[in-house]
């Protein structure tokens, strides 16, 4: 009860408060988690092939191209940002893993596709960090310059991949589980480590708790939310590895709409618009919440049209919980 | 002053140059007159309304003219070859250009494409709509400036000059008329749909029910929104493939999505099943499949109109009457084309090659 009342302990309040924060990220947190819990626990009763092995491993196989972007995502939030972008630069690197691939190896193809979204990304980074355009507005229109980039590099018609090694790459299994999940995980098990155990992490939600508090003492603001924007560039780039190799075509529209995907997921997951607060272990959970939601309506043969319905209420009834939860 | 002088001169070099490169590689498609014309040799329809090469002659002289073309998008391949037929006949006449705009999908967009055009002064207008009521406006403009109407693919039910088109309820019948005979009236089938309220899709479904009304025996499952795409329908087929046991036939309304969903019956262990593939959209790559037993019918949904829309076009403005034109119960007069047959195992060989795009189909993951 005293936590509550600061008044009675004056010189606790800094403590008492960042109390309160842990106990109420801890509620996000397991309040996400029980979400997914619960839709699982729902799901297996309407389905009873939806907890068969093959169905888990196509969820997280289904999940991984948003579920990377989501990752990416996460730190620019995390930083009161956004980028827009990412679908459209995903599809710059999707079409470029297929044009290489035409005349060069995969080791070539791989790199020079990441390094072109990472490219992208760092004109972004410029820009919002240098340039003063604000995030919304300078990937915005980076979401339109790289669609035109794609479509330019392919005229339109779809590139097809017919290299083996690489489709194996996208549909194969390491150790029983698919490739791209396991492309998910190591990226979100990089991020996860760059987030809170190096001093850029801390200060990427320093960056988005008080920019002005964290240039005080002594954060380079503008180098380090570049360095997120081109991150988030990079991932978007891993993400097109996982999409070309999957599908094995580089078509140009590859990707459209998938920030908004991403941006759902990262909400979800419990990380605040307004920066500072979040995870990616919490994009993860909203990454599976949207994943399985989608995965149980297909296999219950729900109507697509309907299906739109669903989603859209997910999103905003998870963000309700967690609003209410957080400020409990 | 000599700043000056220097600075205009360069402006100038560079608005020369770049009309130079303008005149070397067409809009959007990029090529050049030479590989259009090239790619005019295989062109399925050019005995239509046939035109001889050369500048095209009207009241006596060979002024420049200006063919305006709205086309709803070029965000997919079956546009581009759509108006690279149509640059192709252009190409074949040294006095006529083309101004093309990019409706992106967007019947507020298309509406002022169309309004442009007629600012711009062009002599003839070809449209290939977004949507058919919606563009009702536009075509209503440009007929009132008197200025031919050439509608491609999608009718505009107002006053034209001629209607060119194909229909995909049509299509559809024909392709699900091959699976009932396929399935013998009997099965279950998941359908992949185009991305779900877009006309083709409301058309190509439309048709495929009109055929499944006199075949009760054959039960469609689920439904699933392919989005004309390979992403979205790999998911949607696993989930089928997890929930139904038993598939016989994926019908598709896109290649695009037909191939994602072998891929995902390849992926779950399933190509012993021997699930049937129908599909839509009628590129080489498609016949490409239908003849390597991937794809059992491809819908063959021609792009090849563009050329015949551009001779409509210079028809009417050489004075000359359209052979072929009838009155349709639409306002306007309609040009029918020839039958394009459903691509299957019997006839594919024949049509690789007729279809649209180059590019090959990807690796069966079943074969």
């Amino acid at each position: 009860m005293s936590e509550t009342t600061p008044s009675s302990r004056p010189r606790d309040g800094a403590g008492t408060r960042s109390r309160q924060q842990i106990f109420s990220a801890l509620i996000g947190r397991t309040g996400v988690l029980a979400a997914l819990i619960l839709l699982i626990i729902v799901s297996s009763f309407l389905n009873d092939r939806f907890l068969s092995v093959p169905n888990l491993m196509n969820v997280l196989r289904q999940v991984s191209i948003v579920g990377i972007l989501a990752v990416g995502m996460t730190f620019v939030i995390l930083t009161k940002g956004i980028d827009l972008s990412v679908g459209s630069i995903l599809g710059v690197s999707v079409v470029l893993f297929a044009g290489i691939l035409e005349t060069q190896s995969m080791a070539v193809a791989i790199p020079l596709g990441i390094l072109a979204a990472m490219a992208l990304g760092l004109v972004n980074g410029l820009g919002v960090a240098f340039a003063g355009i604000p995030p919304f507005i300078m990937t915005l229109g980076m979401l339109s310059f790289a669609r035109g980039l794609a479509f330019i590099y392919t005229g339109g018609t779809p590139i097809p991949i017919l290299d083996e090694a690489f489709f194996n790459l996208g549909n194969g299994y390491t150790f029983g589980v698919p490739n791209p999940t396991l492309i998910l995980l190591g990226t979100l098990l990089v991020s996860g480590f760059v987030l809170t155990q190096t001093p850029f992490g801390r200060s990427v939600y320093a960056i988005g708790s008080n920019e002005d508090a964290a240039r005080l003492s002594g954060v380079p603001v503008g180098l380090y939310t570049t360095i997120v924007y081109v991150i988030s560039g990079g991932v978007a780039g891993i993400s097109g590895l996982v999409y070309a190799s999957q599908l094995s075509v580089g078509t140009p529209i590859a990707g459209q709409a998938y920030e908004l995907d991403a941006i759902a997921a990262v909400v979800v997951g419990g990380t605040s618009l307004f920066g500072g607060k979040g995870s990616v272990t919490g994009t993860l959970i909203g990454t599976l919440i949207i994943g399985v939601l989608a995965n149980i309506l297909n296999l219950t043969g729900v109507d697509p049209f309907v299906q739109q319905l669903f989603k859209g209420a997910l999103i905003v009834v998870a963000v309700f919980i967690m609003a209410r939860s957080s400020r409990a | 002053m000599k700043h000056l002088v220097a600075t205009t001169a360069l402006v100038a070099a560079s608005i020369a140059a770049s009309g130079a490169a303008a005149q070397e590689t067409m809009p959007i498609s990029g090529k050049t007159c030479a590989e259009l014309l090239e790619q005019y040799e295989g062109l399925p329809f050019t005995d239509v309304l046939p035109l001889e090469a050369g500048p095209i002659e009207v009241d006596g002289s060979t002024d420049e003219i200006v063919i305006g073309f709205s086309q709803t998008g070029f965000n997919h391949p079956w546009r581009i070859a759509m108006l690279e037929a149509a640059q192709a006949e252009a190409c074949r006449h040294e006095n006529v250009s083309m101004i093309v705009l990019d409706g992106n999908v967007d019947v507020a967009k298309q509406n002022n494409d169309v309004r442009d055009l007629i600012a711009r002064g062009v002599d003839a207008v070809l449209l290939s709509p977004v949507e058919s009521a919606a563009l009702m406006p536009a075509a209503r403009a440009v007929m009132n400036e008197g200025i031919p109407l050439i509608v491609m693919d999608r009718d505009v039910p107002t006053e034209k000059t001629l209607f060119i088109g194909q229909s995909n309820v049509t299509m559809g019948e024909r392709v699900a008329e091959v699976m009932a005979e396929d399935l013998g009236g009997e099965g279950n089938i998941v359908v992949i749909t185009g991305l779900q309220g877009s006309s083709p899709a409301v058309d190509r479904d439309q048709g495929m029910k009109n055929v499944l009304a006199d075949h009760p025996g054959i039960e469609v499952l689920a439904v699933g929104d392919g989005e004309w795409i390979r992403e979205p329908a790999v998911p949607i087929m696993e989930d089928f493939l997890t929930a139904f046991p038993d598939i016989d036939a994926v019908f598709s309304h896109a290649e695009e999505s037909s191939w994602g969903a072998q891929l995902a019956i390849a992926r779950a262990g399933r190509c012993e099943d021997g699930i049937l593939h129908y599909t839509f959209d009628g590129s080489n790559a498609g016949f490409t499949s239908v003849r390597d037993g991937t794809f059992r019918a491809d819908g063959n949904y021609t792009p090849f109109i563009g050329d015949i829309g551009m001779r409509a076009a210079l028809y009417t403005l050489m004075g000359m009457e359209i052979p072929g034109a009838e009155e349709y119960g639409q306002p306007g007069v309609q040009l029918a084309l020839p039958d394009s047959p459903t691509v299957t195992e019997a006839n594919a060989e024949e049509w690789i090659g007729r279809g649209w795009g180059d590019f090959a189909p990807p690796l069966d993951p079943c074969q």
